[in-house]
């Protein structure tokens, strides 16, 4: 089994001034999303406010996506949860739902042993009979990262373990990965967790998970073309620009994006508690600091 | 202007004597091999060759070795990071005196200094002397100790002689991040990785690395830089995957398994210093099924 998700897009979650999900607005993101380049969607990622959704959520939300898609690209449905009951019965879900694949991260709050990280990702894998990415993302879980071995041992165990995402930008990471890969599993995917691409496409990877879309679809897009292409040289001066863009929405997080995104003409609304929206004067220095990007001049506005 | 550190630039080991003391003659042997097999720089003495365990007399004396025994057919630049700081300054000074071609420094051990202490450092180290300085970024070893972005920007702005950096956090994000800063400021900064991780680096402005494995294999370094600086990716990729295999193995007990590994390939250099451990004959035997196994032994220079 492989799965080449390709450029994927990671959408926010447009929440109602009542904090209930606005699935009018969510429908417009997956169409805007959808027209701007993305080649699959994932859903709901951490700046799609996942843990910050109830289980029902997820799944209305995800249900919802895979409707909208309606095959014109495939959705790739995010399960991950502390509970590795709970995380293996939304992959279920997903797979009934329609999702095209499913994508999961170490567990929440808990610190585990590796044989049990693996146990957690092999329960999660073998629920399902669609291909399983499984997401590398220290930042975003207190430290907790997988290794190449414990990769290994999920390929020997899983048929339909495809992938890794990666957003530890790890170089060594990423080539111990795919040196072990080849061997075992030669279709294996290492797809870029963030739009840093370059140094990710140069080792081998061939797709990309991209929350900035929201932001800038077109030069998302460019690099990510430039990067599959194997332009690396030519890829340069759009990475650049992206890492300025991160530069700017970085310390924000998902308030940021939100931020942008409306003053984009997109409204996705305010984060869900605990997250706080930017204050009236950050949000200003925010787009203000964006308006002088150069790259941000060719990006659509509105829907 | 092209700058004059660039390429696999070589940092030798430490070659020791049976009771650990400096072997001298083994040591002008490897500067020797190491210019002959096409190194574009030397640097010495890095983690590598041991330079927390020698003493600051000790260090001197290889350094006005190495400045001699290359006589100027590459640059050489002499690491002067010191557990003392004032052993630094005077290693700086000395380095300028025996007309070495740069200094190497790491921010400081230990301490876990803020950023303004980095900065101070660094321009009082930089403006002691007239030597380029390279400036040394290693937060996985240093405790999250590193140079910023930002930091580099105010250097590069301030220093003249602040003419690169030896990058080993291995990270996509962090090399970007000083990749922008610096080379807006300065086109031609040395943004060089502490080892061998050129295929990812090189596409962001990176022109070229320290060695880990270039006393073992000289051959695939500058294949790999070739690569990479021509952009044949698909053949990069294959030869660094194959140098991370090297990095791998030789990581582990850094440097007393490169020490290992130079027997097999005919260059014995002695132990390595305690606390490291020396490498077994079991190690050894290891290592050499690892070199076999990658074709090293077939493709790499053996001896002398």
């Amino acid at each position: 089994m492989t799965f080449d998700p390709g450029l994927v897009h990671t959408p926010l979650t447009p929440f109602a001034p009542d904090r209930r999900v606005d699935f009018d607005r969510y429908g417009r993101s997956i169409e805007f999303h959808l027209c701007q380049g993305a080649q699959a969607l994932a859903v709901p990622m951490h700046v799609g406010e996942s843990v910050s959704l109830p289980d029902a959520e997820k799944r209305e939300l995800l249900t919802f996506a895979v409707k909208t898609a309606a095959k014109r690209a495939p959705v790739i449905a995010h399960v991950s949860d502390a509970g590795t009951g709970i995380a293996a019965a939304l992959a279920r879900h997903a797979e009934a739902a329609g999702a095209a694949a499913i994508v999961a991260t170490t567990p929440y709050y808990w610190t585990p042993p590796l044989a049990m990280i693996l146990e957690h990702f092999f329960q999660i894998g073998a629920a399902v009979d669609i291909p399983f990415f499984v997401l590398n993302a220290p930042d975003d879980m207190a430290g907790i990262k997988i290794n190449a071995d414990l990769a290994m041992k999920l390929v020997a165990r899983l048929p339909n373990f495809v992938g890794v995402v990666d957003a530890s930008l790890d170089w060594q990471f990423m080539i111990e990965l795919l040196t072990e890969a080849a061997r075992l599993r030669p279709d294996f995917k290492l797809v870029a967790g963030t739009e840093l691409m370059v140094s990710a496409g140069a080792i081998g990877a061939t797709g990309m998970f991209s929350a900035l879309a929201v932001i800038a679809p077109k030069l998302v897009r460019q690099l990510f073309d430039l990067c599959r292409q194997q332009k690396l040289f030519e890829a340069r001066a759009a990475q650049e620009e992206i890492a300025a863009l991160c530069q700017i929405l970085k310390p924000g997080g998902i308030a940021a994006l939100k931020a942008a995104a409306r003053g984009l003409g997109r409204d996705y609304g305010d984060p869900r508690p605990p997250l706080l929206p930017l204050d009236g004067a950050a949000e200003k220095t925010l787009l203000a600091e964006i308006d002088v990007l150069p790259a941000l001049a060719a990006e659509p506005r509105g829907w | 202007m092209q700058n004059k550190f660039r390429g696999v630039m070589q940092s030798p080991v430490t070659p020791l004597r049976d009771d650990f003391s400096l072997d001298l003659p083994t040591f002008e042997r490897l500067l020797d091999f190491h210019v002959r097999v096409g190194a574009p720089a030397i640097s010495w003495p890095h983690h590598k060759g041991e330079s927390l365990n020698l003493t600051v007399e000790e260090r001197k004396l290889f350094a006005e070795a190495a400045v001699k025994t290359v006589a100027g057919r590459v640059p050489v630049t002499i690491h002067v990071s010191a557990l003392a700081v004032e052993d630094t300054m005077a290693l700086a000074r000395h380095a300028q005196a025996i007309g070495a071609d740069g200094i190497l420094a790491i921010t400081p051990y230990f301490w876990t200094p803020t950023l303004e202490a980095i900065e101070a450092y660094f321009m009082r180290l930089c403006t002691s002397i007239d030597l380029p300085v390279l400036s040394y970024n290693s937060p996985s070893y240093l405790a999250g100790v590193e140079i910023t972005g930002e930091l580099m920007a105010r250097l590069i702005e301030t220093l003249p002689n602040f003419v690169g950096v030896k990058e080993a956090s291995f990270n996509s994000e962090k090399f970007l991040e000083i990749s922008r800063a610096a080379l807006k400021l300065r086109p031609n900064f040395a943004l060089l990785t502490g080892v061998e991780f050129l295929l990812p680096s090189v596409p962001l402005g990176g022109i070229g690395s320290y060695s880990a494995a270039g006393s073992i294999c000289p051959n695939l370094c500058t294949e790999l830089f070739d690569s990479c600086v021509t952009g044949e990716w698909t053949r990069a990729r294959e030869l660094q995957f194959k140098m991370t295999r090297l990095w791998h193995l030789f990581k582990d007990q850094y440097p007393s398994s490169l020490k290992g590994g130079m027997v097999i390939m005919g260059r014995s250099v002695g132990p390595t210093r305690a606390p490291l451990p020396t490498a077994t004959p079991e190690r050894q035997a290891y290592i050499r099924s690892q070199l076999e196994d990658l074709g090293i032994l077939d493709s790499e220079p053996h001896g002398w």
